[in-house]
């Protein structure tokens, strides 16, 4: 049960501490490039810049790649590689797919198999994976610039020259040739019609003739590789990570699960380097890895070891009912008991899990992938145990433990600055982090940052709960169908892609894009705005503040700084992050899976 | 600005090369060259050596006695969209569907009627209802009569005589309809549905009354269990009853296979004109020789992959035939 937890984890710091490194050597431009990338970075290299030039560079970028996104999935059924004649999709969601990518989200809509061609798979989808991690690790290494007090932040183009070249081309390689070995699919050819052992399985067509098996495949090792380890989590398949052709076998569970954390955590490593601070980085290591051991405990301690309560026995119950025409305002209804069916759970919920992983595998696999920004999985969040679908829920509100490349630790520098300034606040001194003063310009661009998220989150999940939109989408009753609503906006604007995927949010090709899709294009466009603005508020408000702690002068270290580099400190975060977390995200909570758990099980019928 | 946009636009057309050029026919290269099979799916033959039968890691639906059956897929096994029920606890969906596969196989754990199925007690408990126990059926179980619309909107248009977009659409209202007016016409029966060759030559399904059989077990199983709670039944294992998460996982627990062993080797034994006994040996070996574990064992539960076993079945049983 806690083997595969404890393995994933494990393997992962023993690869991250070299990789840190490794990634700490490239972005100070320490090595040495043979001639011809040597010229190519010549090229776009257009000079150091300070923390306004390199978040326009970055702006720029963005919008370029969402200009040629757009164009790739628009043109689709123009463009090559199209063995199964995919069609025109519908421009609600080519609008929240070109987002949805732009912003290493990585939410689908729709579904690959069914949707896009291997064109739209390794040009829009394979290319986004790779250069928006490399984006979220070029706003890290700027902003680590700014807080040693560098002169500049350095220079976007070539950091995300670095980060695509570097580091993530070659890890893909490795990681996707034992993706191949292990099972996943590299082909350019199309579906596999497989005849059936058993003749007429599939049922007959027209004529009489036994239909055949369509075994969709395609070029799945290649992107896997690259969505697991930048914290992507697109699949290629609808079903994600739990699709046999994405993961075919415990290995390769353990290799894609480890991917998914492999980097959030070196970039701990290459943080604590850079600056030269390392007991830093061993603070924020310690606070994060409290909080992601305890979502993965959660997860398996309500979903593994539980049986799902939906076949189990049920006491009959009294719930007190509002009922203004009642004495006293309320009435009592009761819910008779419930005879549990004879079904052998000893394994857990299995309800939307895959045997071949192993028994703790999807509520590990659903802690790390919203701990970080990734998104893929490897079963049905939505199938999840009421209470155990609170783990990835927590990963995503929080958005700070590992978190996403380059940006999940961008996310936990503003709740250290809110925690520095709380504590500084607690002793009666003047705030300060690495030696530089955090006053009312820093506090109000890490409240910016910090409040996008419950807003973008909290605001729209209160829009679609009551309209049509949200209330005719939702594939389950009562407070489940309102998790669902919750999940997808947050993680929309966690940016991290993974849903309670009942929920009908998807229009199809152009020719499906009918009048009663209007709810589901109210879910494209909803979310492609979430989606933008909890990118790049979140990027560029902390960019202002590293660059405006640069500018100040060092404050020299006495016997009444306030350290953070102690464990007190860190107590102090994990008490911040817990707090405003809880502030902002508890009454929904209560509303979504803890009503759940407390309500009559099944709902209604 | 100029220098901005042309490393803008050199960085644009370079990342495209590498990362859907070059990166992914390298990686084609190596498997093509090294890694053929499984680059391709790992497509595996049948007992003729030719043709295709199946993707070793797809699984397929079985349906015949002799074979092993996979766990229930929320798309039907097909492989070209993967996709899950999606179905939390609080679903009534979900229950239902598992009471439903559980009816017509639930056996009795102890008593003196160990090891038969609940079935036919099932039906004859049918009968000692009132007569249109269906019409209350439906309206306690709402979402699983809507649900029954759902799956069957021909036939039920038929019935009604209404367009079949208009049961699609509205399936809840077409349901309290329906099956009021089913009750009341024929009472004490279930609702089944067969295909029918109609006066112009086509094939329709229409609704066809039934006092027995599996449909009745399937559905009436849960409520025929809420008026037996002490009836001590065996229990069956999680994954021959819950779907998977891509609809398509390839394996079953070696419990599970061993729970349908008795059907399997009868329907062999019985295919083949063999020994039972020795049919069970030669299946409880491919069994034993196809089993595998998650980690060797280390993180999961004894494995069988469905389609390896049921290949294995169709080329040695003709064989244990032959030798007789």
């Amino acid at each position: 049960m806690w083997t595969l937890p404890l393995l994933v984890f494990v393997s992962t710091v023993v690869l991250a501490i070299p990789l840190g490194l490794y990634m700490s050597w490239i972005f100070d431009g320490r090595y040495r490039a043979p001639r011809w990338l040597h010229w190519v970075e010549e090229q776009i290299d257009v000079g150091p810049r300070n923390w306004k030039q390199y978040a326009v560079a970055l702006l720029v970028f963005n919008v370029a790649a969402f200009l040629v996104g757009f164009a790739i999935l628009a043109l689709q059924p123009l463009l090559p590689l199209n063995p199964d004649n995919k069609g025109m999709l519908a421009p609600s969601m080519i609008f929240h797919t070109a987002c949805s990518f732009l912003t290493n989200t990585n939410q689908q809509h729709y579904a690959g198999e069914v949707h896009l061609s291997y064109f739209s798979q390794l040009l829009f989808i394979c290319w986004k994976m790779f250069i928006t991690p490399s984006i979220g690790l070029a706003a890290l290494v700027a902003i680590i610039r700014g807080l040693r007090g560098d002169s500049h932040m350095g220079n976007f183009y070539v950091d995300l020259w670095r980060g695509v070249v570097y580091l993530f081309l070659p890890l893909s390689v490795v990681v996707a040739v034992l993706l191949i070995a292990g099972g996943v699919p590299m082909t350019l050819e199309g579906n596999a019609a497989v005849a059936t052992l058993e003749p007429g399985a599939m049922g007959m067509d027209g004529q009489g003739a036994a239909k055949p098996q369509e075994v969709a495949r395609g070029p799945v090792a290649a992107i896997v590789a690259i969505k697991q380890l930048g914290t992507n989590g697109g699949g290629y398949f609808g079903a994600n990570s739990a699709h046999p052709f994405e993961n075919p076998s415990a290995w390769t569970n353990v290799l894609t699960c480890l991917c998914i954390i492999l980097v959030p955590v070196a970039q701990l490593v290459m943080f604590g380097r850079m600056l030269g601070k390392l007991t830093q980085a061993v603070i924020i290591f310690g606070v994060m890895l409290v909080l992601s051991a305890a979502t993965v405990v959660w997860g398996i301690s309500y979903d593994s070891l539980q049986p799902n309560p939906a076949l189990t026995v049920q006491a009959s119950r009294d719930y007190a009912m509002v009922d203004p025409a009642s004495p006293g305002g309320r009435r009592l209804l009761n819910v008779p008991d419930l005879v549990g069916l004879p079904v052998d759970q000893s394994l857990g919920n299995l309800e939307g899990k895959e045997l071949r992983f192993g028994t703790s595998a999807g509520p590990t696999w659903a802690a790390f992938t919203t701990n970080t920004s990734n998104g893929s999985v490897n079963c049905m969040h939505d199938s999840l145990n009421p209470l155990a679908g609170l783990a990835p829920l927590v990963g995503m509100w929080l958005n700070c433990i590992w978190g996403g490349v380059g940006v999940g630790l961008i996310n936990f520098l503003i709740y250290l600055v809110v925690g520095v300034f709380l504590a500084g606040l607690m002793v009666g001194r003047t705030p300060e982090y690495l030696g530089k003063k955090v006053e009312a310009r820093e506090m109000k661009l890490a409240m910016l940052a910090f409040l996008i998220h419950p807003l973008m989150i909290l605001g729209p999940t209160g829009l679609f709960t009551v309209t049509d939109w949200g209330v005719k989408t939702t594939n389950n009753p009562a407070a489940h169908g309102f998790s669902e609503i919750l999940y997808e906006f947050s993680s929309a604007s966690a940016n991290n892609g993974s849903g309670f995927e009942g929920l009908a949010d998807t229009v199809g090709f152009a020719a499906d894009d009918k009048e009663e899709k209007v709810p589901q294009r109210a879910w494209d466009i909803a979310c492609g705005i979430v989606l933008i603005i909890s990118r790049f508020v979140p990027i560029i408000a902390p960019l202002a503040i590293a660059g405006s702690l640069a500018a100040k002068k060092r404050v020299p270290f006495t016997s009444g700084t306030l350290r953070t580099d102690t464990l007190t400190f860190g107590f102090v975060l994990l008490g911040t992050i817990l707090l405003l977390g809880a502030l902002t995200f508890l009454p929904a909570a209560v509303l979504g899976p803890i009503a759940e758990h407390l309500g009559p099980l099944p709902f209604g019928n | 600005m100029v220098a901005h946009l042309r490393a803008c636009l050199w960085l644009l057309i370079l990342t495209i090369v590498l990362c859907c050029g070059v990166y992914p026919l390298v990686l084609w290269g190596i498997g093509q060259a090294m890694l053929r099979h499984s680059a391709e799916g790992s497509l595996v033959r049948g007992p003729d050596g030719k043709t295709v039968v199946g993707a070793r890691l797809i699984a397929q639906p079985f349906t015949s006695d002799e074979f092993f059956r996979p766990r229930p897929s929320a798309v039907t096994y097909n492989a070209a969209a993967s996709g899950a029920s999606n179905w939390g606890a609080a679903n009534p969906l979900l229950r239902d569907r598992v009471a439903r596969a559980l009816g017509p196989i639930v056996k009795y754990r102890s008593g003196a009627r160990k090891g038969q199925l609940v079935g036919e007690d099932v039906e004859t408990w049918f009968k000692e209802q009132a007569p249109d126990y269906v019409a209350t059926w439906a309206s306690d179980h709402s979402a699983s009569a809507e649900q029954w619309v759902k799956d069957n909107p021909d036939a039920v248009a038929l019935w009604l005589g209404k367009e079949v977009d208009d049961v699609k659409n509205a399936p809840g209202d077409a349901a309290k309809v329906f099956f009021a007016g089913y009750a009341k016409r024929h009472p004490r029966t279930w609702p089944t549905v067969e295909e029918a060759k109609a006066e112009d030559g086509e094939t329709v399904k229409r609704i066809k009354p039934a006092d027995k059989g599996s449909d009745l077990q399937a559905y009436l199983f849960d409520p025929w269990l809420q008026e037996h709670k002490d009836a001590d039944l065996e229990a069956v294992p999680a994954d021959l009853v819950m779907a998977s998460g891509s609809g398509l996982d390839p394996h079953i627990t070696l419990k599970n296979a061993l729970y349908q062993l008795d059907r399997v080797v009868s329907a062999w034994a019985e295919k083949t004109k063999s020994d039972p006994a020795a049919v069970r040996a030669a299946v409880e070996r491919v069994l034993a020789e196809k089993t595998e574990a998650p980690l060797g064992g280390l993180v999961g539960v004894p494995l069988v992959n469905v389609l390896e076993v049921n290949l294995a079945l169709t080329q040695r049983m003709p064989r244990l035939q032959a030798a007789r």
